[in-house]
């Protein structure tokens, strides 16, 4: 049909643009980087250098992401966990709002690495303290992301619940948890992103593993080849696991 | 859930025997215990310091399987009166009492079955499952016999509203249109004795709004239920109606009540005839005459 064929056209067209522009930047950037590297050389390395670092010695960057992986991925296990669940309480017991969510807003105001060599102190040289950063970094967009989700529910499907006495359960279970969906998969994203940065930035102090570590020990030496390829292992595990979570997010809210 | 809750003192009492006689119907025989009864209320919010009279000495009575209008300009109090009466909401004086029980205990036993303004139904859901809402909440009201509803079955309400191969969408892929049909559709597998709705189609274009008023009528029909409506369109009123409650605003209150007797079922293009015209031309002289009164 013609019209289905015009729109599958333009489909198509969204989507070549949804993926030609972004690497149109990311060339334009490259060009960017390359000139500064070229010609100013102490600032950064050029690119082929960092591709040929990550050829040549594979396993490194492999074992020291598994470490941040490990502290950041059970770091924002646990703290998208608790902020889900302190968000439903308070969403709950509406009284536990003004009482918690202040203390929320100053964990959440805290320097994490001036934290992290105090954690350090406290629980030695174990992947501990790193959880224990990754953990805060990720609470606080849950939390709020969870509350705003929890909160947003159609005004007529309240009414409907509520001309039916549905008791608080339903109402939780049955509308305000689904229609919060959306709002915990956006809050999955932002706080994933901020354990994997937590859990790097704890590395910085206390430790010879994972990536933190690894840029920290790096840029004493001033080798920045070894710096950058550790930052950008960084970032593609984090936009790995933000594909992940968007595609879990694809399979279940689909509507 | 509700609102402040406030008293102010009853309602005159001479005053509520003339509105009583004017709210019965004009066979006005039912029993006490047979219809929806309004006493005397009032409802006054109070917002920063200052009071809203939104309801006024509201006397309405409505007989069991009454299609029943409530029309009248904006803030004239058509929603919260709607709001009470399904124990969304509380008078602050007065007395509801439907079929002899309180709301809160009617909406308790799933006696209420309420039809938002928006569809609002669950996006997450299928249109079957949206329609079969009311089997899963409130489990207690079926499983103790509490309620008086007969359920219907979910396909075929939506078959005979139009959405039967439509079972397995879910809401966004549907028109608005059909979203509204498929919350009537929730509305009546519920199968409580009292509809509630506040302005359904205001939200629609006026073909899609002529063809579900006439979809309703058919399931209204067949169903007879007591059917509360609010609306702001005199012609819909007199359409779907057998009386037109018109409203006054500032403060709330019934102005007058107008007798539909047009034929039931409505013949098709009734909507032409002389008698209705008259009926729309007198709903609305009503609604002007209590502007110019207010
Ligand atoms: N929760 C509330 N708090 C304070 N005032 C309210 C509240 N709800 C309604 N009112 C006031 O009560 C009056 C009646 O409101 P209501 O919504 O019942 O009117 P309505 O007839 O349904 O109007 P519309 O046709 O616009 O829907 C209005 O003046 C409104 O401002
Ligand atoms: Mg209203």
């Amino acid at each position: 049909m013609a019209a289905g064929l015009f729109r599958s056209g333009a489909t198509g067209r969204q989507l070549a643009y949804a993926i030609v522009a972004p690497l149109l930047v990311l060339a334009i950037l490259g060009l960017l980087w390359q000139w500064v590297a070229l010609t100013i050389g102490s600032i950064l390395p050029p690119l082929g250098k960092v591709g040929g670092e990550f050829i040549e010695r594979p396993g490194f960057y492999v074992f020291h992401l598994g470490v941040t992986l490990y502290a950041g991925l059970i770091g924002f296990a646990i703290g998208a966990l608790s902020g889900v669940l302190l968000a439903g309480c308070i969403v709950w017991f509406p009284f536990l709002g003004p009482a918690l969510v202040p203390v929320a807003l100053m964990l959440n105001a805290t320097p994490i690495v001036a934290i992290a060599p105090a954690l350090i102190v406290a629980f030695g040289f174990n992947a501990i303290p790193h959880i224990i950063v990754a953990t805060i970094a990720a609470f606080f967009p849950m939390l709020i992301n969870a509350i705003t989700g929890l909160r947003s529910v159609d005004r007529g499907a309240l009414e409907v619940f509520d001309a039916m006495s549905a008791s608080r359960g339903e109402v939780f279970l049955r509308l305000r948890l689904p229609s919060s969906l959306p709002y915990l998969f956006s809050g999955a994203k932002v706080a994933v992103t901020a354990a994997m940065i937590g859990a790097i930035v704890s590395e910085f102090t206390g430790t010879t593993e994972g990536l933190g570590a690894v840029i920290v020990i790096a840029t004493s030496f001033l080798n920045l080849t070894q710096m950058w390829a550790a930052i950008f292992t960084s970032i593609l595990a984090t936009l790995l696991l933000i594909g992940v979570i968007n595609l879990a997010e694809r399979l279940i809210v689909r509507w | 859930m509700y609102a402040k809750l406030t008293s102010v003192p009853g309602p005159v009492a001479a005053m509520r025997e003339t509105e009583e006689a004017r709210g019965d119907s004009p066979a006005g025989l039912g029993a006490a215990g047979d219809r929806i009864e309004i006493r005397g209320v009032n409802r006054i919010y109070q917002g920063n310091g200052r009071e809203v009279h939104a309801l006024s000495d509201i006397n309405l009575h409505i007989r069991r399987g009454e299609f029943v209008t409530l029309f009248g300009p904006s803030g004239c109090g058509k929603s919260t009166l709607l709001r009470i009466i399904a124990g969304l909401d509380r008078q602050s004086s007065g007395e509801v009492r439907l079929f002899k029980q309180d709301p809160l205990d009617a909406s308790r036993s799933k006696n209420i079955a309420w039809i938002p303004q928006s569809s609002s139904l669950l996006p997450w859901l299928t249109i079957r499952r949206n329609v079969e809402l009311s089997a899963r909440l409130n489990r207690r009201a079926d499983r103790l016999r509490l309620t008086a509803r007969k359920p219907e079955r979910p396909m075929q309400v939506l078959r005979e509203l139009g959405l039967g191969e439509f079972a397995d969408k879910r809401p966004a892929q549907l028109s608005g249109g059909m979203r509204q049909r498929a919350s009537i559709a929730r509305g009546f597998v519920q199968g409580a004795p009292m509809m509630l709705m506040d302005e359904p189609f205001s939200a629609l274009d006026e073909l899609t709004r002529d063809a579900l008023q006439l979809r309703l009528l058919d399931l209204w029909e067949k169903h007879r239920k007591t059917v509360i409506f609010v609306t702001h369109s005199a012609a819909e009123a007199v359409l779907l109606s057998d009386r037109v409650v018109v409203m006054t605003s500032r403060p709330g209150r019934i102005h007058s009540i107008i007798d539909i007797d047009l034929p039931r079922p409505r013949p098709a293009g009734i909507e032409d005839s002389p008698a209705f015209g008259e009926l729309v031309r007198r709903v609305k002289a009503t609604l002007r005459a209590g502007w110019e009164g207010a």
